[in-house]
């Protein structure tokens, strides 16, 4: 089974917070990374004012100053570096000076020294559970014991850097997170209220009951991300409407069709027993009786046909079909009764084939000769046409006679319909066959209509030559 | 001949037997799907008339079976809808024709007959005659009363069904099906006018009248009248 693809609010929830948690998240290491670099040129700043303040101590300090006061200059140059700290030793190694309290002595020894103090020379370590940052670096100078070198380590402490960095980068985890809450909470809410119109037209459209298939919906009052799934939805219902209505009109017909034999079979009988007949008399209502019963059968038959058609459960089986071949046949079949009424029939035009139903393409071709033979005055011709334009086969069946007036042709096709209102029930039928033969035609993919002149009444079927 | 119905309908089915009976066959009605499946496989019938729409087991079903025990009675089924699928899947399981109801019974029988004539042997005959009608069938020539009579091409196609099927009611739907291979019912008159020029030809100037009109259902050739 196919799976249910995921709701839209989700989806849509999912995806934004996705791509509004990346960018707070990134946003955030950005901070961060930022106010660490302060934080480091902050404490590169302040080791290489305690360098510089030493340098020029070396620089200017006499060469032949007491060892006790060299001791208190040395010492005087972290005054105000609260946290800074150094050790001075000759180049051999042995110590010449060391901040009190700390213990520069590893790192001294093993740190690389480096030209320059920067963001990128200065080291960071670790030393009984405090951070400092440092470096080790040559300085030079000529009044100090006569040495040109001296090794000096100088260092940091950054615990409290560090320590703020660690509040920073809480609060910023706490922030980003409520905003991302927020930011979701925020998205589904948009999301569920941007389909509030989606449920208004899901409402509207529960009211919808067969008997009020007159409803469409308003395609300016959707947003218009949802007017062709309006429009689409109209033109749906539109059909459905037609159908129904088609379907519900059929059935009344039927109903009026059926209530006249049917009356005329109840009158016949109840009145043929109501006394004593002879058997020849029975017999004759037996037999009025079943040409009643024939003319039902035949017009339950046709409707079933056409209601076939409706449902588009008409499945034309295709072979070729040669018309000139099929129209031929027919003229053999009709004319006996042709000739009796003394109409004459004639074909004209080219050799065609086309794939169709042989039985339905015969029965519609026969319901439209038949038509106009009845309808051709004594002594003039019915004639038929093949022609082949543009990938399509036209057929026309022309008779002679009176015009059908205009108001009748556009209604000729629909089922019962009588060009004589009077003439109920003639030997034509039920009136069913012209709906049938369109509904053929349309199964075959083609169109059938109707004009008439003074001259001529002519019934024109386009076929297409190959059907999809 | 012996006829095996399989029809639930009530009244169809006693209707269909009683019509058979007096046409004088002997027939075996099943009113249920199950006593039909077993009277077809187990009885031994020269045709199966059989409504596909059973409410146990349906026709298709008892089509199927029969075919499978390599069965080769005949088979006609009927059904209440003309739908291509219908048709084409009782063909496909081996039925041999098949009625659309409501249906004229008139043409079951005559479809009826068609089917056992189909099991016996082919009767090739050159010469067929009814009273003094004599049909030359290769030469396709007609005379009565040793008169030739001119008859066309469709003509005497006509009058040889009749001769064939003498003494045998013929729908007009069937005359057209056989003659003109129109197998649909026209609401023309033209098998009518057909059979008055046949008439005007054999019948008119001879006795005994030959062909008959038999209302409501159709036509037949006997030498004597329809009861």
């Amino acid at each position: 089974m196919k799976r249910r693809p995921l709701s839209l609010v989700v989806r849509l929830t999912v995806s934004i917070g996705a791509v509004i948690t990346a960018v707070l998240l990134t946003f955030g290491w950005m901070m961060e990374r930022s106010i660490n670099n302060h934080f480091v040129q902050q404490d590169v700043d302040e080791l290489n004012s305690v360098v510089q303040a030493l340098q020029y101590l070396l620089a200017t300090v006499p060469a032949d100053i007491p060892a006790d006061e060299l001791h208190q200059r040395l010492a005087s140059v972290v005054t105000g570096h609260r946290n800074a700290q150094y050790r001075i030793s000759t180049d051999s190694g042995s110590l010449i000076y060391s901040t009190p309290g700390f213990n520069l002595d590893t790192f001294a020894r093993t740190a690389r020294p480096v030209e320059e103090i920067t963001i990128d020379t200065v080291e960071s370590w670790n030393d009984h559970q405090e951070a400092f940052r440092g470096a080790v670096l040559w300085i030079e100078s000529d009044r100090l014991e006569g040495k040109a070198r001296f090794r000096l380590a100088v260092a940091t402490g950054i615990d409290f850097h560090l320590h703020y960095l660690d509040g920073f980068r809480n609060h910023l985890r706490i922030v980003t997170l409520a905003a991302c809450l927020i930011v979701l909470l925020a998205t589904w809410f948009a999301v569920y209220q941007g389909h509030a119109p989606i449920r208004r037209i899901s409402r509207e459209m529960r009211r919808i009951r067969s008997d009020q298939m007159d409803f469409r919906l308003e395609p300016r009052s959707v947003p218009a991300e949802l007017v062709e799934l309006t429009i689409s939805f109209n033109e749906m219902i539109g059909r459905l409407e037609d159908v129904f209505r088609r379907l519900s009109d059929f059935s009344g017909d039927i109903a009026h069709e059926l209530r006249t034999p049917i009356t005329n079979l109840r009158t016949h009988t109840e009145v043929a027993l109501t006394q004593a007949r002879s058997v020849e008399q029975y017999r004759e209502v037996l037999y009025s009786n079943l040409e009643e019963y024939d003319r039902m059968a035949k017009m339950v038959g046709d409707m079933l046909f056409l209601a076939q058609a409706d449902n588009q459960l008409l499945k034309p089986e295709l072979v070729d079909i040669d018309l000139q071949a099929e129209l031929r046949n027919l003229f053999d079949y009709f004319s006996a009764w042709a000739e009796e009424r003394e109409v004459l029939l004639e074909n004209t035009g080219e050799q065609v084939h086309v794939l169709g139903d042989r039985l339905m393409i015969r029965r519609a071709l026969s319901n439209l000769l038949s038509n106009a033979v009845r309808h051709t005055p004594e002594g003039q011709t019915v004639t038929t046409t093949l022609q082949v334009n543009s990938g399509n086969v036209r057929i026309r069946i022309q008779n002679p006679g009176p015009p059908i007036p205009e108001e009748h042709l556009n209604h000729i096709f629909e089922r019962f319909y009588r060009l004589d209102a009077s003439r109920q029930r003639s030997s034509e039928g039920a009136g069913l066959g012209l709906a049938i033969t369109k509904s053929i035609i349309e199964a075959h993919g083609g169109k059938i209509r109707a004009f008439s002149t003074t001259e001529a009444t002519t019934f024109e079927v386009q076929l297409p030559l190959k059907m999809e | 001949m012996k006829i095996l119905i399989v029809e639930d309908e009530v009244k169809t089915g006693d209707y269909i037997r009683q019509g058979l009976i007096e046409s004088g066959f002997v027939v075996d009605l099943a009113r249920t799907g199950l006593d039909g499946h077993h009277l077809a496989l187990t009885g031994s019938y020269d045709l199966i008339v059989l409504d596909v729409m059973l409410p146990d087991v349906d026709g298709w079903r008892i089509m199927q079976s029969l075919r499978e025990a390599r069965s080769t009675t005949p088979v006609l089924f009927l059904t209440a809808r003309d739908s291509v699928e219908d048709r084409v899947k009782g063909l496909e399981l081996g039925a041999d024709d098949y009625l659309v109801k409501p249906f004229a019974f008139s043409e079951l029988l005559a479809r009826v007959r068609t089917l056992l004539r189909r099991g016996a042997a082919p009767v090739f005959q050159d010469q067929l005659q009814v009273a003094d009608l004599m049909l030359d069938i290769p030469r396709r020539r007609a005379q009565r009363h040793g008169v030739r009579i001119n008859l066309t091409n469709k003509e005497f196609t006509l009058l040889e069904l009749l001769v064939r099927r003498q003494g045998e009611v013929l729908p007009r739907s069937l005359i057209a099906s056989q003659v003109w291979d129109m197998n649909f019912d026209s609401d023309t008159n033209v098998i009518d006018v057909a059979i008055r020029r046949l008439r005007a030809k054999i019948d008119e100037d001879f006795e005994p009248k030959l062909i008959h009109t038999v209302r409501g259902m159709g036509y037949m050739l006997d030498v004597t009248q329809p009861g």
